[in-house]
Protein backbone atom coordinates (compact mmCIF):
# COMPACT_ATOMS: atom_id res chain seq x y z
CA UNK A 1 0.00 0.00 0.00
CA UNK A 2 1.21 3.65 -0.93
CA UNK A 3 0.12 6.88 -1.34
CA UNK A 4 1.33 9.63 -3.04
CA UNK A 5 2.92 13.01 -1.03
CA UNK A 6 4.13 16.74 -1.79
CA UNK A 7 5.81 19.56 0.33
CA UNK A 8 8.07 21.84 -0.10
CA UNK A 9 11.18 21.12 2.04
CA UNK A 10 13.78 23.69 2.78
CA UNK A 11 11.93 26.00 -0.24
CA UNK A 12 12.18 23.24 -2.81
CA UNK A 13 9.17 21.31 -4.19
CA UNK A 14 9.56 17.81 -3.49
CA UNK A 15 7.12 15.06 -4.93
CA UNK A 16 4.62 14.04 -5.58
CA UNK A 17 6.07 10.30 -4.74
CA UNK A 18 5.11 7.25 -3.84
CA UNK A 19 5.55 6.24 0.06
CA UNK A 20 4.61 3.80 1.72
CA UNK A 21 1.81 3.67 4.77
CA UNK A 22 2.83 4.61 7.59
CA UNK A 23 6.12 6.31 6.49
CA UNK A 24 7.58 8.34 9.56
CA UNK A 25 8.63 12.22 8.66
CA UNK A 26 11.55 10.98 10.11
CA UNK A 27 12.19 8.19 7.64
CA UNK A 28 11.00 10.28 4.81
CA UNK A 29 13.75 13.22 5.56
CA UNK A 30 16.34 10.76 5.38
CA UNK A 31 15.71 7.91 3.22
CA UNK A 32 13.97 9.93 0.59
CA UNK A 33 15.56 12.97 0.42
CA UNK A 34 19.20 12.53 2.67
CA UNK A 35 18.34 15.10 4.65
CA UNK A 36 20.38 13.24 7.88
CA UNK A 37 20.60 16.42 10.00
CA UNK A 38 17.76 15.48 11.95
CA UNK A 39 18.55 13.56 14.41
CA UNK A 40 16.55 10.17 15.90
CA UNK A 41 16.80 10.36 19.83
CA UNK A 42 13.92 8.70 21.67
CA UNK A 43 11.89 7.94 18.76
CA UNK A 44 8.48 8.34 21.07
CA UNK A 45 8.09 12.36 21.14
CA UNK A 46 10.03 12.95 24.48
CA UNK A 47 13.16 14.56 23.77
CA UNK A 48 12.38 16.67 20.80
CA UNK A 49 15.71 15.99 18.97
CA UNK A 50 13.66 15.56 15.70
CA UNK A 51 11.95 18.58 15.63
CA UNK A 52 11.51 20.63 12.37
CA UNK A 53 9.93 23.73 11.44
CA UNK A 54 6.81 23.82 9.46
CA UNK A 55 5.24 26.74 8.10
CA UNK A 56 1.69 27.09 10.50
CA UNK A 57 -1.65 29.01 9.71
CA UNK A 58 -1.08 33.09 9.14
CA UNK A 59 2.73 32.42 8.72
CA UNK A 60 3.42 31.99 11.79
CA UNK A 61 5.82 28.81 12.55
CA UNK A 62 5.49 25.54 14.49
CA UNK A 63 7.71 23.10 15.51
CA UNK A 64 7.13 19.54 15.05
CA UNK A 65 8.40 16.22 16.27
CA UNK A 66 9.08 14.05 12.91
CA UNK A 67 9.42 10.92 14.98
CA UNK A 68 6.02 10.54 15.97
CA UNK A 69 4.61 12.36 12.88
CA UNK A 70 3.52 10.37 9.76
CA UNK A 71 4.37 12.06 6.79
CA UNK A 72 0.56 12.53 5.77
CA UNK A 73 0.86 15.44 8.63
CA UNK A 74 3.47 17.46 6.17
CA UNK A 75 1.82 16.68 2.88
CA UNK A 76 1.48 20.62 1.09
CA UNK A 77 3.24 22.18 3.93
CA UNK A 78 6.45 24.28 4.11
CA UNK A 79 9.04 22.37 6.14
CA UNK A 80 12.36 23.28 6.86
CA UNK A 81 15.29 21.36 8.45
CA UNK A 82 18.61 21.88 9.68
CA UNK A 83 20.28 21.87 6.63
CA UNK A 84 17.81 24.97 5.43
CA UNK A 85 19.12 27.87 7.68
CA UNK A 86 22.77 28.75 6.67
CA UNK A 87 23.26 30.49 3.34
CA UNK A 88 24.85 28.38 0.43
CA UNK A 89 26.54 29.34 -2.82
CA UNK A 90 25.74 28.55 -6.41
CA UNK A 91 27.85 25.55 -5.42
CA UNK A 92 26.02 24.28 -2.56
CA UNK A 93 28.89 25.32 -0.20
CA UNK A 94 27.93 27.03 3.40
CA UNK A 95 29.23 30.89 3.17
CA UNK A 96 27.15 32.10 6.03
CA UNK A 97 25.41 30.57 9.29
CA UNK A 98 22.64 32.21 10.83
CA UNK A 99 22.64 34.66 14.45
CA UNK A 100 21.27 31.37 15.85
CA UNK A 101 23.81 28.95 14.90
CA UNK A 102 26.70 31.15 15.16
CA UNK A 103 24.99 32.04 18.86
CA UNK A 104 25.19 28.39 19.69
CA UNK A 105 28.84 27.86 18.49
CA UNK A 106 30.09 31.08 20.25
CA UNK A 107 28.81 29.48 23.32
CA UNK A 108 29.85 26.20 23.12
CA UNK A 109 26.36 24.89 23.54
CA UNK A 110 26.71 22.08 22.04
CA UNK A 111 28.96 18.59 22.90
CA UNK A 112 28.13 15.31 21.08
CA UNK A 113 25.52 17.55 18.78
CA UNK A 114 22.61 14.79 18.38
CA UNK A 115 19.91 17.73 19.92
CA UNK A 116 21.11 20.39 18.55
CA UNK A 117 19.09 20.42 15.16
CA UNK A 118 16.33 20.43 17.46
CA UNK A 119 17.26 23.19 19.65
CA UNK A 120 18.39 25.19 16.28
CA UNK A 121 14.76 24.91 15.22
CA UNK A 122 13.17 25.59 17.84
CA UNK A 123 15.07 28.52 18.67
CA UNK A 124 14.81 29.79 15.50
CA UNK A 125 10.75 29.27 15.54
CA UNK A 126 10.88 31.58 19.06
CA UNK A 127 12.90 34.21 17.59
CA UNK A 128 10.78 34.20 14.44
CA UNK A 129 7.83 34.28 16.89
CA UNK A 130 8.90 37.08 19.20
CA UNK A 131 9.72 39.34 16.35
CA UNK A 132 5.68 39.14 15.55
CA UNK A 133 5.13 39.27 19.25
CA UNK A 134 7.85 40.84 20.94
CA UNK A 135 8.43 40.30 25.11
CA UNK A 136 9.33 42.36 28.38
CA UNK A 137 12.87 41.88 28.75
CA UNK A 138 12.11 40.75 32.49
CA UNK A 139 10.43 37.62 31.01
CA UNK A 140 12.79 36.36 28.39
CA UNK A 141 14.60 33.99 30.88
CA UNK A 142 10.44 32.58 31.37
CA UNK A 143 10.24 32.39 27.22
CA UNK A 144 13.31 30.41 26.53
CA UNK A 145 12.75 27.68 29.77
CA UNK A 146 9.51 27.39 28.00
CA UNK A 147 10.06 27.15 24.36
CA UNK A 148 13.46 24.54 25.27
CA UNK A 149 12.24 23.05 27.93
CA UNK A 150 11.37 20.14 26.43
CA UNK A 151 14.39 19.53 24.58
CA UNK A 152 16.72 16.86 26.34
CA UNK A 153 20.64 17.36 25.50
CA UNK A 154 22.30 14.28 27.17
CA UNK A 155 25.61 15.58 27.52
CA UNK A 156 23.91 18.17 29.50
CA UNK A 157 24.83 21.39 28.18
CA UNK A 158 21.50 22.71 29.12
CA UNK A 159 23.34 26.01 30.42
CA UNK A 160 24.81 27.50 27.69
CA UNK A 161 22.40 26.49 25.20
CA UNK A 162 19.88 28.63 27.55
CA UNK A 163 22.87 31.19 28.06
CA UNK A 164 23.56 31.53 24.05
CA UNK A 165 19.60 32.00 23.51
CA UNK A 166 19.79 34.41 26.17
CA UNK A 167 22.01 36.53 24.78
CA UNK A 168 20.70 36.63 20.92
CA UNK A 169 17.39 37.67 22.37
CA UNK A 170 18.29 40.25 24.35
CA UNK A 171 21.10 41.47 21.19
CA UNK A 172 18.42 41.26 18.60
CA UNK A 173 16.66 44.32 17.80
CA UNK A 174 12.69 43.92 18.00
CA UNK A 175 12.23 41.22 20.17
CA UNK A 176 12.22 42.77 23.61
CA UNK A 177 10.78 45.93 25.40
CA UNK B 1 -36.24 2.00 46.13
CA UNK B 2 -32.85 3.58 46.87
CA UNK B 3 -31.04 1.07 45.23
CA UNK B 4 -30.94 -2.37 44.28
CA UNK B 5 -30.05 -3.59 48.30
CA UNK B 6 -30.74 -0.52 50.63
CA UNK B 7 -33.59 0.41 52.96
CA UNK B 8 -34.41 0.54 56.25
CA UNK B 9 -32.73 2.82 58.91
CA UNK B 10 -30.36 1.74 61.72
CA UNK B 11 -32.03 1.06 64.34
CA UNK B 12 -30.58 3.68 67.23
CA UNK B 13 -31.37 0.92 70.08
CA UNK B 14 -28.87 -1.67 67.60
CA UNK B 15 -26.63 0.34 68.10
CA UNK B 16 -26.78 1.23 71.40
CA UNK B 17 -26.77 -2.74 71.85
CA UNK B 18 -23.93 -3.59 70.19
CA UNK B 19 -21.50 -0.72 72.14
CA UNK B 20 -22.53 -2.56 75.37
CA UNK B 21 -21.96 -5.81 73.60
CA UNK B 22 -18.58 -4.61 72.85
CA UNK B 23 -18.00 -3.10 76.50
CA UNK B 24 -18.89 -6.22 77.90
CA UNK B 25 -16.81 -8.28 76.08
CA UNK B 26 -13.54 -5.90 75.96
CA UNK B 27 -14.41 -5.77 79.82
CA UNK B 28 -13.76 -9.53 79.97
CA UNK B 29 -10.43 -9.69 78.05
CA UNK B 30 -6.46 -9.14 79.18
CA UNK B 31 -5.24 -5.92 78.33
CA UNK B 32 -2.98 -7.79 76.31
CA UNK B 33 -5.24 -9.12 74.14
CA UNK B 34 -7.24 -5.83 74.08
CA UNK B 35 -3.78 -4.40 73.10
CA UNK B 36 -3.59 -6.89 70.02
CA UNK B 37 -7.64 -6.46 69.08
CA UNK B 38 -6.86 -2.79 69.00
CA UNK B 39 -3.87 -3.17 66.47
CA UNK B 40 -5.85 -6.11 64.33
CA UNK B 41 -8.94 -2.96 63.92
CA UNK B 42 -6.55 -0.36 63.18
CA UNK B 43 -4.91 -2.79 60.31
CA UNK B 44 -8.33 -3.22 59.25
CA UNK B 45 -9.45 0.61 58.89
CA UNK B 46 -6.38 1.28 57.66
CA UNK B 47 -7.37 -1.29 54.61
CA UNK B 48 -10.71 0.05 54.67
CA UNK B 49 -9.77 3.39 54.71
CA UNK B 50 -7.80 2.60 51.56
CA UNK B 51 -10.27 1.21 49.62
CA UNK B 52 -12.85 3.96 50.22
CA UNK B 53 -9.84 6.41 49.00
CA UNK B 54 -10.03 8.92 51.75
CA UNK B 55 -6.25 10.37 50.71
CA UNK B 56 -7.43 11.00 47.16
CA UNK B 57 -9.51 13.86 48.97
CA UNK B 58 -8.00 14.70 51.92
CA UNK B 59 -4.89 15.08 50.95
CA UNK B 60 -3.89 18.71 49.13
CA UNK B 61 -1.22 18.67 46.24
CA UNK B 62 1.94 18.18 47.40
CA UNK B 63 1.27 18.39 51.21
CA UNK B 64 0.55 15.79 53.96
CA UNK B 65 -1.81 12.26 54.01
CA UNK B 66 -5.10 13.50 55.26
CA UNK B 67 -4.61 16.91 56.19
CA UNK B 68 -7.12 17.97 53.68
CA UNK B 69 -7.40 21.39 51.86
CA UNK B 70 -7.65 19.99 48.24
CA UNK B 71 -10.24 22.45 46.94
CA UNK B 72 -13.70 20.76 44.80
CA UNK B 73 -15.11 23.01 42.23
CA UNK B 74 -19.27 22.47 42.51
CA UNK B 75 -21.48 24.10 40.64
CA UNK B 76 -21.74 26.19 43.75
CA UNK B 77 -18.48 27.12 44.26
CA UNK B 78 -15.51 25.67 46.45
CA UNK B 79 -15.75 23.75 49.08
CA UNK B 80 -12.31 22.35 50.74
CA UNK B 81 -11.83 18.77 52.28
CA UNK B 82 -10.96 18.94 55.58
CA UNK B 83 -8.05 17.97 57.90
CA UNK B 84 -9.20 14.16 58.92
CA UNK B 85 -5.64 13.09 60.64
CA UNK B 86 -6.29 12.24 64.65
CA UNK B 87 -5.40 16.12 65.20
CA UNK B 88 -7.13 17.05 68.45
CA UNK B 89 -7.91 20.73 67.54
CA UNK B 90 -7.87 20.73 63.54
CA UNK B 91 -8.73 17.09 62.94
CA UNK B 92 -10.92 14.59 63.98
CA UNK B 93 -9.05 13.70 67.00
CA UNK B 94 -11.91 14.53 69.37
CA UNK B 95 -14.63 13.13 67.71
CA UNK B 96 -16.05 10.57 69.71
CA UNK B 97 -17.34 7.69 67.83
CA UNK B 98 -20.89 9.10 67.60
CA UNK B 99 -19.60 11.62 65.96
CA UNK B 100 -17.83 9.67 63.48
CA UNK B 101 -20.73 7.76 62.55
CA UNK B 102 -22.58 10.52 62.15
CA UNK B 103 -20.87 12.21 59.85
CA UNK B 104 -19.94 8.59 58.28
CA UNK B 105 -23.32 7.64 58.32
CA UNK B 106 -25.67 10.76 58.10
CA UNK B 107 -23.73 13.53 56.58
CA UNK B 108 -23.18 15.45 60.24
CA UNK B 109 -19.87 16.32 61.95
CA UNK B 110 -20.61 18.28 65.38
CA UNK B 111 -19.53 21.51 63.44
CA UNK B 112 -23.14 21.05 61.48
CA UNK B 113 -23.93 19.16 58.44
CA UNK B 114 -21.28 18.18 55.77
CA UNK B 115 -21.22 18.80 51.59
CA UNK B 116 -22.53 15.87 50.20
CA UNK B 117 -19.13 15.99 48.21
CA UNK B 118 -18.00 13.93 51.27
CA UNK B 119 -19.69 10.60 49.83
CA UNK B 120 -21.91 9.43 53.07
CA UNK B 121 -24.55 9.25 50.41
CA UNK B 122 -22.74 5.77 50.04
CA UNK B 123 -20.66 5.40 53.19
CA UNK B 124 -23.85 5.02 54.95
CA UNK B 125 -24.29 2.26 54.48
CA UNK B 126 -21.11 1.11 56.04
CA UNK B 127 -21.54 -2.19 58.48
CA UNK B 128 -21.61 -0.69 62.29
CA UNK B 129 -18.22 -3.19 62.49
CA UNK B 130 -16.47 -1.57 59.49
CA UNK B 131 -17.48 1.98 60.71
CA UNK B 132 -16.02 0.63 64.32
CA UNK B 133 -12.65 -0.24 62.38
CA UNK B 134 -12.52 2.94 60.08
CA UNK B 135 -12.74 4.90 63.73
CA UNK B 136 -10.08 3.23 65.39
CA UNK B 137 -7.92 4.07 62.31
CA UNK B 138 -8.60 7.47 61.90
CA UNK B 139 -8.17 7.89 65.90
CA UNK B 140 -4.75 6.36 65.42
CA UNK B 141 -3.28 8.49 62.53
CA UNK B 142 -0.64 10.71 62.83
CA UNK B 143 -2.34 14.01 64.20
CA UNK B 144 -1.28 16.62 61.76
CA UNK B 145 -2.17 20.59 63.02
CA UNK B 146 -3.63 22.12 59.64
CA UNK B 147 -6.48 24.40 60.19
CA UNK B 148 -9.17 24.05 57.78
CA UNK B 149 -10.11 26.26 55.14
CA UNK B 150 -13.59 27.75 54.82
CA UNK B 151 -15.69 26.76 51.96
CA UNK B 152 -16.42 29.57 49.04
CA UNK B 153 -19.62 28.91 48.48
CA UNK B 154 -22.54 30.99 47.12
CA UNK B 155 -25.50 32.69 48.68
CA UNK B 156 -27.73 30.76 49.25
CA UNK B 157 -25.84 27.32 48.92
CA UNK B 158 -23.63 28.64 52.02
CA UNK B 159 -26.23 28.28 54.34
CA UNK B 160 -25.57 24.55 55.93
CA UNK B 161 -29.11 24.78 57.12
CA UNK B 162 -30.08 24.00 53.45
CA UNK B 163 -28.14 20.71 53.65
CA UNK B 164 -30.79 19.57 56.20
CA UNK B 165 -33.44 20.57 53.69
CA UNK B 166 -31.29 18.69 50.36
CA UNK B 167 -30.61 15.25 53.14
CA UNK B 168 -34.46 14.95 54.06
CA UNK B 169 -35.27 15.04 50.38
CA UNK B 170 -32.22 12.72 48.76
CA UNK B 171 -30.67 10.78 52.39
CA UNK B 172 -31.98 8.20 54.14
CA UNK B 173 -29.67 6.52 56.77
CA UNK B 174 -30.14 2.41 55.95
CA UNK B 175 -28.26 -0.50 56.22
CA UNK B 176 -26.43 -2.83 53.37
CA UNK B 177 -28.59 -5.63 52.74
CA UNK B 178 -27.25 -8.79 51.07
CA UNK B 179 -29.18 -9.71 47.76
CA UNK B 180 -30.01 -13.61 48.48
CA UNK B 181 -30.19 -14.75 45.32
CA UNK B 182 -26.23 -13.76 44.91
CA UNK B 183 -23.28 -15.11 46.35
CA UNK B 184 -21.40 -14.07 49.26
CA UNK B 185 -18.79 -13.01 47.16
CA UNK B 186 -21.01 -10.79 44.89
CA UNK B 187 -22.18 -9.41 47.87
CA UNK B 188 -18.68 -8.37 49.28
CA UNK B 189 -18.09 -6.98 46.17
CA UNK B 190 -21.19 -4.75 45.72
CA UNK B 191 -20.37 -3.68 49.09
CA UNK B 192 -16.66 -2.82 48.17
CA UNK B 193 -18.12 -1.12 45.00
CA UNK B 194 -21.19 0.99 46.05
CA UNK B 195 -20.16 1.49 50.09
CA UNK B 196 -16.52 1.99 50.50
CA UNK B 197 -15.20 2.61 46.71
CA UNK B 198 -18.90 4.83 46.47
CA UNK B 199 -18.13 4.04 42.91
CA UNK B 200 -21.91 5.68 42.18
CA UNK B 201 -20.61 9.17 43.51
CA UNK B 202 -19.10 9.97 39.53
CA UNK B 203 -20.63 7.01 37.25
CA UNK B 204 -24.00 7.70 38.29
CA UNK B 205 -26.07 10.53 36.40
CA UNK B 206 -27.49 12.76 38.70
CA UNK B 207 -31.38 14.68 39.01
CA UNK B 208 -31.68 18.14 39.20
CA UNK B 209 -30.86 18.53 43.29
CA UNK B 210 -27.70 16.59 42.54
CA UNK B 211 -28.50 13.51 44.35
CA UNK B 212 -28.18 10.52 42.33
CA UNK B 213 -29.93 9.27 40.09
CA UNK B 214 -31.09 4.87 41.37
CA UNK B 215 -32.82 3.94 38.56
CA UNK B 216 -29.47 4.83 36.42
CA UNK B 217 -27.56 3.30 38.22
CA UNK B 218 -23.70 3.56 37.06
CA UNK B 219 -24.71 4.08 33.56
CA UNK B 220 -21.70 6.97 33.62
CA UNK B 221 -21.85 10.79 34.02
CA UNK B 222 -19.93 13.73 32.73
CA UNK B 223 -17.65 15.70 35.16
CA UNK B 224 -16.61 18.77 33.95
CA UNK B 225 -14.05 17.51 30.86
CA UNK B 226 -14.42 13.67 31.50
CA UNK B 227 -16.93 11.08 31.37
CA UNK B 228 -17.14 8.65 34.40
CA UNK B 229 -18.10 5.52 31.97
CA UNK B 230 -20.74 3.58 31.92
CA UNK B 231 -19.96 0.85 34.28
CA UNK B 232 -22.87 -1.48 34.03
CA UNK B 233 -22.62 -5.27 33.80
CA UNK B 234 -24.39 -4.78 30.63
CA UNK B 235 -22.12 -2.74 29.07
CA UNK B 236 -18.79 -4.13 30.31
CA UNK B 237 -19.82 -7.63 28.90
CA UNK B 238 -20.42 -5.96 25.72
CA UNK B 239 -17.26 -4.38 25.57
CA UNK B 240 -15.84 -7.93 26.89
CA UNK B 241 -14.14 -6.98 29.91
CA UNK B 242 -12.79 -9.84 31.65
CA UNK B 243 -11.96 -10.44 34.98
CA UNK B 244 -8.14 -10.29 34.56
CA UNK B 245 -8.47 -7.06 32.37
CA UNK B 246 -10.79 -5.20 35.41
CA UNK B 247 -8.12 -6.56 37.65
CA UNK B 248 -5.27 -5.30 35.72
CA UNK B 249 -6.52 -2.08 35.59
CA UNK B 250 -7.32 -1.50 39.38
CA UNK B 251 -3.90 -2.77 40.05
CA UNK B 252 -1.97 -1.44 37.35
CA UNK B 253 -4.16 1.69 35.65
CA UNK B 254 -3.55 -0.03 32.27
CA UNK B 255 -5.05 -3.30 30.67
CA UNK B 256 -5.33 -3.99 27.25
CA UNK B 257 -8.77 -2.15 26.66
CA UNK B 258 -7.08 1.14 27.65
CA UNK B 259 -5.31 3.33 30.80
CA UNK B 260 -7.24 4.87 33.10
CA UNK B 261 -7.19 8.87 33.66
CA UNK B 262 -8.94 11.75 34.94
CA UNK B 263 -10.36 11.55 38.52
CA UNK B 264 -9.89 7.44 37.92
CA UNK B 265 -6.06 7.78 38.25
CA UNK B 266 -6.07 8.51 41.91
CA UNK B 267 -8.61 5.98 42.54
CA UNK B 268 -6.14 3.07 41.23
CA UNK B 269 -3.24 5.21 42.81
CA UNK B 270 -4.55 5.51 46.26
CA UNK B 271 -6.95 2.54 46.52
CA UNK B 272 -8.31 -0.11 44.48
CA UNK B 273 -4.36 -1.30 43.78
CA UNK B 274 -4.87 -2.29 47.61
CA UNK B 275 -7.18 -4.55 47.32
CA UNK B 276 -6.89 -8.17 48.03
CA UNK B 277 -6.92 -11.31 45.93
CA UNK B 278 -10.10 -11.96 47.06
CA UNK B 279 -11.70 -8.74 47.15
CA UNK B 280 -10.70 -8.16 43.93
CA UNK B 281 -12.48 -11.12 42.38
CA UNK B 282 -15.41 -10.20 44.63
CA UNK B 283 -15.52 -6.33 42.92
CA UNK B 284 -15.17 -8.08 39.57
CA UNK B 285 -17.65 -10.62 40.17
CA UNK B 286 -19.79 -7.62 41.02
CA UNK B 287 -19.28 -5.26 38.40
CA UNK B 288 -19.08 -7.84 35.04
CA UNK B 289 -22.35 -9.67 37.48
CA UNK B 290 -20.38 -12.69 36.41
CA UNK B 291 -18.25 -15.11 38.60
CA UNK B 292 -17.26 -17.38 36.21
CA UNK B 293 -14.34 -16.45 33.77
CA UNK B 294 -15.01 -14.55 30.75
CA UNK B 295 -13.31 -15.56 27.73
CA UNK B 296 -11.03 -13.00 26.22
CA UNK B 297 -12.11 -11.91 22.37
CA UNK B 298 -9.75 -10.44 20.20
CA UNK B 299 -9.22 -6.74 19.75
CA UNK B 300 -10.41 -5.04 17.03
CA UNK B 301 -9.18 -4.13 14.05
CA UNK B 302 -10.79 -3.83 11.03
CA UNK B 303 -8.12 -2.71 8.79
CA UNK B 304 -7.10 0.68 7.59
CA UNK B 305 -9.52 2.22 4.77
CA UNK B 306 -7.20 4.08 2.90
CA UNK B 307 -10.06 6.93 1.77
CA UNK B 308 -12.31 7.44 4.98
CA UNK B 309 -11.18 11.11 5.89
CA UNK B 310 -9.93 10.43 9.01
CA UNK B 311 -6.80 8.17 7.82
CA UNK B 312 -4.49 10.94 6.77
CA UNK B 313 -5.07 12.67 10.11
CA UNK B 314 -4.94 9.44 12.02
CA UNK B 315 -1.57 8.14 9.92
CA UNK B 316 -0.12 11.90 10.02
CA UNK B 317 -1.16 12.88 13.88
CA UNK B 318 -1.67 9.59 16.22
CA UNK B 319 -0.26 6.24 14.71
CA UNK B 320 3.47 7.57 15.70
CA UNK B 321 2.38 7.16 19.42
CA UNK B 322 -0.50 4.45 19.10
CA UNK B 323 0.79 2.42 16.17
CA UNK B 324 0.15 2.23 12.66
CA UNK B 325 -2.05 -0.80 13.22
CA UNK B 326 -3.41 1.00 16.70
CA UNK B 327 -1.17 -1.46 18.65
CA UNK B 328 -0.06 1.11 21.19
CA UNK B 329 3.30 1.17 22.37
CA UNK B 330 4.76 -0.07 26.06
CA UNK B 331 5.09 3.05 28.13
CA UNK B 332 4.42 5.67 25.86
CA UNK B 333 0.47 4.91 24.70
CA UNK B 334 -2.49 2.67 25.14
CA UNK B 335 -3.26 0.09 22.20
CA UNK B 336 -6.61 2.02 20.18
CA UNK B 337 -7.76 -2.24 19.27
CA UNK B 338 -10.04 -2.66 21.62
CA UNK B 339 -9.78 0.41 23.51
CA UNK B 340 -12.76 0.98 25.92
CA UNK B 341 -13.19 4.81 25.50
CA UNK B 342 -13.34 4.47 21.43
CA UNK B 343 -15.87 1.64 22.02
CA UNK B 344 -18.61 3.22 23.81
CA UNK B 345 -21.70 4.59 22.55
CA UNK B 346 -20.78 7.90 24.19
CA UNK B 347 -17.69 10.03 22.09
CA UNK B 348 -17.90 12.35 24.56
CA UNK B 349 -14.24 11.25 26.38
CA UNK B 350 -12.83 10.50 22.89
CA UNK B 351 -13.67 13.94 21.57
CA UNK B 352 -12.35 15.71 25.08
CA UNK B 353 -9.37 13.57 25.58
CA UNK B 354 -8.54 14.90 21.56
CA UNK B 355 -9.31 18.44 22.48
CA UNK B 356 -7.82 18.43 25.77
CA UNK B 357 -4.99 15.82 25.78
CA UNK B 358 -4.00 13.92 28.85
CA UNK B 359 -1.06 14.59 31.47
CA UNK B 360 1.83 11.77 31.87
CA UNK B 361 0.92 8.79 34.33
CA UNK B 362 2.79 7.04 36.55
CA UNK B 363 2.10 4.22 37.52
CA UNK B 364 5.08 2.02 39.22
CA UNK B 365 8.46 1.84 38.60
CA UNK B 366 8.38 0.06 35.03
CA UNK B 367 4.99 1.39 33.78
CA UNK B 368 4.35 5.14 32.94
CA UNK B 369 1.94 6.77 29.77
CA UNK B 370 3.76 9.93 27.72
CA UNK B 371 1.44 12.75 28.06
CA UNK B 372 -0.94 13.10 25.28
CA UNK B 373 -1.09 17.10 23.44
CA UNK B 374 -4.42 18.55 23.21
CA UNK B 375 -5.63 19.22 19.99
CA UNK B 376 -8.48 21.91 20.53
CA UNK B 377 -6.15 24.23 18.06
CA UNK B 378 -5.06 22.34 15.78
CA UNK B 379 -7.93 20.22 14.15
CA UNK B 380 -11.47 21.87 13.83
CA UNK B 381 -14.67 19.86 14.36
CA UNK B 382 -14.82 18.35 10.89
CA UNK B 383 -11.05 16.97 11.43
CA UNK B 384 -11.88 16.02 14.99
CA UNK B 385 -15.31 14.35 13.55
CA UNK B 386 -13.49 12.49 11.03
CA UNK B 387 -10.63 11.15 12.79
CA UNK B 388 -12.90 10.07 15.98
CA UNK B 389 -15.06 8.29 13.06
CA UNK B 390 -12.18 7.21 11.50
CA UNK B 391 -10.78 5.52 14.86
CA UNK B 392 -14.25 3.84 15.70
CA UNK B 393 -15.02 1.99 12.65
CA UNK B 394 -11.12 0.73 12.37
CA UNK B 395 -10.75 -0.04 16.07
CA UNK B 396 -14.07 -0.58 17.44
CA UNK B 397 -17.81 -2.66 16.20
CA UNK B 398 -19.45 1.13 16.65
CA UNK B 399 -20.29 3.08 13.37
CA UNK B 400 -18.83 6.31 12.07
CA UNK B 401 -22.15 7.91 13.12
CA UNK B 402 -20.42 10.77 14.92
CA UNK B 403 -22.02 14.56 13.22
CA UNK B 404 -20.51 17.50 13.45
CA UNK B 405 -22.57 19.17 15.42
CA UNK B 406 -21.42 16.68 18.19
CA UNK B 407 -18.26 17.65 18.55
CA UNK B 408 -19.03 21.33 18.24
CA UNK B 409 -21.08 20.73 21.34
CA UNK B 410 -18.99 18.99 23.28
CA UNK B 411 -15.95 21.40 22.70
CA UNK B 412 -18.59 24.30 23.68
CA UNK B 413 -19.83 22.68 26.71
CA UNK B 414 -16.06 22.05 27.31
CA UNK B 415 -14.50 25.63 27.37
CA UNK B 416 -17.45 26.68 29.69
CA UNK B 417 -16.40 23.55 31.88
CA UNK B 418 -12.84 25.25 31.95
CA UNK B 419 -13.94 28.42 32.85
S1 LIG C 1 13.40 11.43 18.45
FE1 LIG C 1 11.62 12.57 18.14
S2 LIG C 1 11.23 13.36 20.08
FE2 LIG C 1 12.92 12.08 20.43
S1 LIG D 1 25.05 17.91 22.79
FE1 LIG D 1 24.94 15.80 23.03
S2 LIG D 1 22.88 15.49 23.35
FE2 LIG D 1 23.01 17.57 23.42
Amino acid sequence: MSQQIQMTVNDQQVGPVDVPEGLKMIEFLHEYLNLTGTKFGCGAGVCHACTVIVEGKNGVSEVVRTCISGVERFADKKVRTVEGHAKRNAAGEITELTPVQMAFLEHFSFQCGWCTSGFINETTALMERLAKAPVATANVEQVIEEALKEHICRCTGYVKYYQGVKDLILNTKGLTY
Amino acid sequence: MKATDLSKPAGFARQIKAVLVSLLILGGLSAAQAAQDQGGLIAQGKYLAEIGDCVACHTPQGGRELSGGLPFETPFGIVYSTNITSDKETGIGYYSYRDFYRAMHEGISPNGNLYPAMPYTSYHLLTDADTRALYAYFMNTKPIRQENKASEISFPFNIRMGLKAWNMMNHEDSEFIANPAKSDSWNRGSYLVNVLGHCGECHTPRNTTFAMKPEAHFQGAVLDTFEASNITPQELNRQNWTHEDLKQLFTKGYSRKGTVFGGMYPVVYHSYSHLTEQDMRAVTSYLLDNEADIEELPLAFNGHDKDAPGYNIYMGYCAGCHGQDGEGRPNVAPALAGNATLDRSSVFNAVSLLLNGIVSQHYNSTTSFYAMPGYAEKFDDQQLTDLVNYMRITWTGQKADIRVTEVNDIRTNMKQALH
